[in-house]
C-alpha cells in the first residue's frame, strides 16, 4: 500500500470518528488523574478503578437485564474502590502509591477470581449476555457529508466524556470547591491554615476520580467492546496518567493529550499496512509525555524563580520607603 | 522480658508483618470457604503445595530467586526514601539485550553467559539512570516517568523480538529455544562424585547457578549499602533529603547512582527471566512480576540481607497459588487478592497502634480505675 493512501486513510471521517472512540476510554480516566493530581496526590489505582468498574457493569447488566442498572452499579463500584484507597491513604495513612498499586492488583486479582466463580471461564464474559449503551444519532448532523460521519452515531460515552471535561473546568476553576482543591495541592499546610478539611478535599478529589475512570471502564466493556476480558484496560489507566501531564494538568488540556495517545493509537494501526512497526509509533507519545514533564517542571521553577524575585524586590522597597 | 523485646522497633516490624500475612491468609481462607466444593483440600493444596514434590520445590527456589534479585532492585531506591515503578522497563531491556547475546554471539558459554549477563546489567543500570537523571536534574516525577520508560521499554522489547529475532515465519511470538551455551547452567556442577544429585536437578527441577548469583548480589547490595559512603549517603538521603543536600552529600549525583544500580540489578533479574527460566524470550516476558519486588522490599522492610527470606516467602505463595489451581477448582488469582491485603496492611501505618490502642484500652477498661479516655486521644 503506497503513502498516500495511508494519508488519505488518516483524512477520513471513518478514522476520526475511530480516534474518538478509541480516545474516550483515555479522556475520563485522565481526568481523574487530572483531579487528584491537583488535590496533590498522584492516583495510580486508575488502573484498577477502571476494571473493576468494567467488570461490575458487565455483570450486572447481565445478570438484571437492564443496562442502566449495569452502568449505576459499575459507577457504584469504582467510587467504592476510591473510598477504600482514600480510607487507606488517609485514615490508615498508607502510602498512595503502594495503595494505588495493592489496588490494582487486588482489582486484577478479583475480577478474574469472581468472573471464574461465576462464569467458568478465565478469559471473558463471553458466556454472559451483557448489555451495550446506546449510540446517538444527530437528526441533522448525520446528513452533513463529513462532519455527520465524525460525530454522529458515536456511543453515549463520547460525548459523557465532553461533557464531563467541560464540568470538570467549571468545578475546578469556578467553584468555591475546586479553588479549595487547588490550593490543598499546592500547599496542604496553608490551605489547612486557611480552614480547609485537606483530609476531606482529597477524600472528595479520589471519589470525584473514581467516578470519572469508572466511565472509562465502562467505555471499555460496555461500548468500545461488549464483553469484559481479563486485563482489558491493558495499561490504559497509566496512559491516562501521562496524558494529565501532557496537557498541562489543565482539564481540555488532558483531553486533548488524551486524544494524541487515541490518534497515535489509531494511527500506529493504519502504518501497519506500509511496513512501519506499530510498536514504535506507539513509543512517541510516550516520548513526548517525558519531554511534556520536563518542560512543565523547568518552567514552573522559572516561574518560582520569578516570583521569588519579584517578592525580595518589592521586600526591599519596602524597606528602603521606610527608612527614607 | 517479653515487654522488652516488644519494645525492639525491629521485633515490632516483625510482628506486623508477621500479622498483616496471618491476617490475609485467613481472608483468603474465608474467600476459598465461599467458592470451593473441597475448601480443605485447596488450602491444603495451597500452603503445602509447593514442598510437597521436588519439581514444585524446584519452581518456588527458582521463583524466589527472580523475587530476591526484584526486591534488591526496590528495596535501594525506597532505602533512599525515593519510588520507582521502572523495574518492568529494565528488566525487558536486560532480556533482550542478554538474550540476544545468549542466541546469537558465537562464544563458548563460559564467555557467552558472563558477556550476556553483564550486558543485561549495564542496560539495565543505563535504562534505570535515566529517570534518576530526570529527576536529580530536570526534577520529572520518578512515579511517571518511570511507568513512561515501562512503556517504550515493552513496546521496543516486541518490536525487536516479532521483527528481528523470532524465526522467520513462525506463528507465535518467541524466539528460538536459546542453544545450550546461552542458558545458565545447573546449580550444581557436573562432577562424577555429585553425579546423581546432578541427574536430579536437571531434570526435574532446574535450579540454575543464578542462586549462588542472587546470595552474591545480597551480598554485595548489604555492603554497599552499610560500608560504602555512597550507601551512607543514600540511607542519608532516606532520613532526610533536605538535611543530606545541607550536610553536603551531592544528593543530585546520588539519586542517579540510585537509580542506576537499582536498574542494574532488575537487568540482572531481566537476563535470569530469559536465560534461566524461559530458556527464550517470549512475548510478555515480565507478566504477572514486574510490580513484585514491590512487595518484597516492603515485607523485608528494605533490608537486603531479610529479602531473600521475604522472597522465599513471597515465591511460597506464587507457588502454592498456582499447585491450588491445578489440583482444585479455586483459580490462582485468589494469591493477588492475599497479596492486595498484605500491602494494604504492611503499608497501613497505623494498623497496627489502633490494634494497640484498643487492646489496652480494653485493659484499662478491665482494670475499671482509669477513665476510657486514655485510649481516645493517641493520634
Amino acid at each position: 500500500m503506497s503513502f498516500d493512501v495511508v494519508l488519505r486513510s488518516i483524512f477520513s471521517a471513518a478514522f476520526l470518528a475511530s480516534v474518538l472512540r478509541i480516545s474516550t476510554p483515555l479522556i475520563l480516566p485522565a481526568l481523574g488523574g487530572l483531579i487528584t493530581d491537583l488535590s496533590g496526590a498522584v492516583n495510580i489505582a486508575l488502573e484498577g478503578i477502571m476494571l473493576t468498574s468494567a467488570f461490575t457493569g458487565v455483570i450486572v447488566s447481565a445478570y438484571s437485564g437492564s443496562i442502566f442498572l449495569g452502568v449505576l452499579a459499575g459507577v457504584a463500584s469504582g467510587v467504592l474502590i476510591s473510598f477504600v484507597l482514600g480510607w487507606f491513604h488517609l485514615h490508615l495513612e498508607t502510602d498512595i502509591i503502594l495503595a494505588g498499586i495493592a489496588i490494582n492488583i487486588l482489582a486484577t486479582g478479583g475480577t478474574i477470581f469472581l468472573l471464574y466463580v461465576l462464569t467458568g471461564d478465565k478469559g471473558n464474559s463471553q458466556s454472559l449476555a451483557s448489555g451495550r449503551v446506546p449510540n446517538i444519532n444527530l437528526p441533522l448532523i448525520q446528513d452533513i457529508p463529513f462532519l455527520g460521519r465524525v460525530i454522529s452515531g458515536q456511543h453515549i460515552f463520547v460525548w459523557i466524556a465532553f461533557i464531563l471535561t467541560w464540568l470538570v473546568a467549571i468545578y475546578l476553576y469556578r467553584t468555591p470547591w475546586g479553588t479549595h482543591l487547588r490550593a490543598v495541592g499546592e500547599n496542604p499546610e496553608a490551605a489547612e491554615t486557611m480552614g480547609i478539611n485537606v483530609k476531606r478535599t482529597r477524600m472528595i478529589a479520589l471519589l470525584i476520580s473514581g467516578f470519572l475512570a469508572s466511565f472509562g471502564g465502562l467505555t471499555m466493556s460496555m461500548a468500545y467492546l461488549t464483553i469484559f476480558q481479563r486485563e482489558m484496560t491493558a495499561g490504559r489507566g497509566f496512559i491516562a496518567l501521562a496524558a494529565v501531564y501532557l496537557g498541562g494538568r489543565k482539564p481540555w488540556g488532558t483531553l486533548l493529550a488524551a486524544m494524541l495517545f487515541g490518534f497515535a493509537d489509531a494511527l500506529s494501526h493504519q502504518l501497519g499496512s506500509l511496513n512501519i512497526p506499530s510498536q514504535l509509533v506507539q513509543t512517541i507519545p510516550y516520548f513526548v509525555t517525558i519531554m511534556a514533564l520536563v518542560i512543565y517542571n523547568l518552567r514552573e521553577q522559572a516561574i518560582k524563580r520569578e516570583r521569588r524575585r519579584k517578592f525580595q524586590e518589592q521586600h526591599m522597597q519596602s524597606v528602603a520607603s521606610i527608612e527614607s | 522480658m517479653i515487654r522488652k523485646l516488644y519494645m525492639k522497633p525491629a521485633v515490632r516490624e516483625f510482628l506486623r508483618i508477621l500479622l498483616a500475612i496471618t491476617i490475609s491468609l485467613g481472608l483468603g481462607f474465608i474467600i476459598t470457604l465461599l467458592v470451593s466444593e473441597d475448601p480443605i483440600g485447596a488450602y491444603r493444596a495451597f500452603l503445602t503445595g509447593p514442598v510437597s514434590r521436588i519439581n514444585r520445590a524446584g519452581e518456588w527456589i527458582k521463583e524466589a530467586i527472580t523475587l530476591t534479585l526484584l526486591g534488591l532492585s526496590v528495596a535501594l531506591v525506597f532505602k533512599a526514601k525515593l519510588f520507582s515503578l521502572g523495574a518492568e522497563g529494565q528488566m525487558l531491556l536486560g532480556a533482550l539485550v542478554s538474550g540476544t547475546i545468549a542466541l546469537f554471539v558465537p562464544l563458548p558459554s563460559v564467555l557467552r553467559i558472563p558477556l550476556a549477563l553483564i550486558a543485561g546489567m549495564l542496560v539495565g543500570g543505563l535504562f534505570g539512570a535515566l529517570p534518576g537523571y530526570l529527576k536529580a536534574h530536570l526534577n520529572a516525577n520518578e512515579i511517571v516517568s518511570t511507568l513512561m520508560l515501562n512503556a517504550i521499554a515493552l513496546r521496543v522489547y516486541d518490536y525487536f523480538l516479532i521483527f528481528h529475532i523470532k524465526p522467520e515465519g513462525a506463528g507465535y511470538n518467541a524466539s528460538d529455544f536459546f542453544p545450550k551455551e546461552g542458558v545458565l547452567p545447573t546449580f550444581i556442577p557436573n562432577l562424577p562424585f555429585l553425579a546423581d544429585a546432578y541427574e536430579l536437578f536437571s531434570r526435574r527441577a532446574n535450579i540454575t547457578i543464578m542462586l549462588y548469583i542472587a546470595i552474591v548480589v545480597v551480598i554485595l547490595v548489604w555492603y554497599l549499602m552499610y560500608r560504602t559512603p555512597f550507601g551512607y549517603e543514600l540511607r542519608m538521603m532516606g532520613a532526610n533529603m533536605k538535611f543530606a543536600r545541607y550536610g553536603g552529600i551531592d544528593t543530585k549525583r546520588s539519586v542517579v547512582l540510585t537509580f542506576a544500580i537499582s536498574g542494574v540489578v532488575a537487568g540482572l533479574a531481566g537476563a535470569y527471566l530469559g536465560m534461566g527460566i524461559h530458556q527464550k524470550l517470549i512475548a510478555n516476558i515480565t507478566i504477572g512480576i514486574a510490580f513484585e519486588g514491590i512487595v518484597v522490599a516492603l515485607l523485608a522492610r528494605n533490608n537486603p540481607v531479610a529479602v531473600p527470606f521475604a522472597a522465599l516467602a513471597y515465591g511460597y505463595l506464587r507457588a502454592g497459588a498456582d499447585i491450588m489451581e491445578r489440583s482444585s477448582d479455586v483459580s490462582r488469582e485468589m494469591v493477588l487478592v492475599i497479596q492486595a491485603i498484605i500491602i494494604l496492611l504492611v503499608t497501613a501505618e497505623r494498623v497496627l497502634p489502633i490494634i494497640q490502642q484498643r487492646v489496652s484500652a480494653m485493659r484499662e477498661n478491665n482494670k475499671a480505675t482509669a477513665p476510657e479516655e486514655g485510649g481516645q486521644n493517641v493520634v
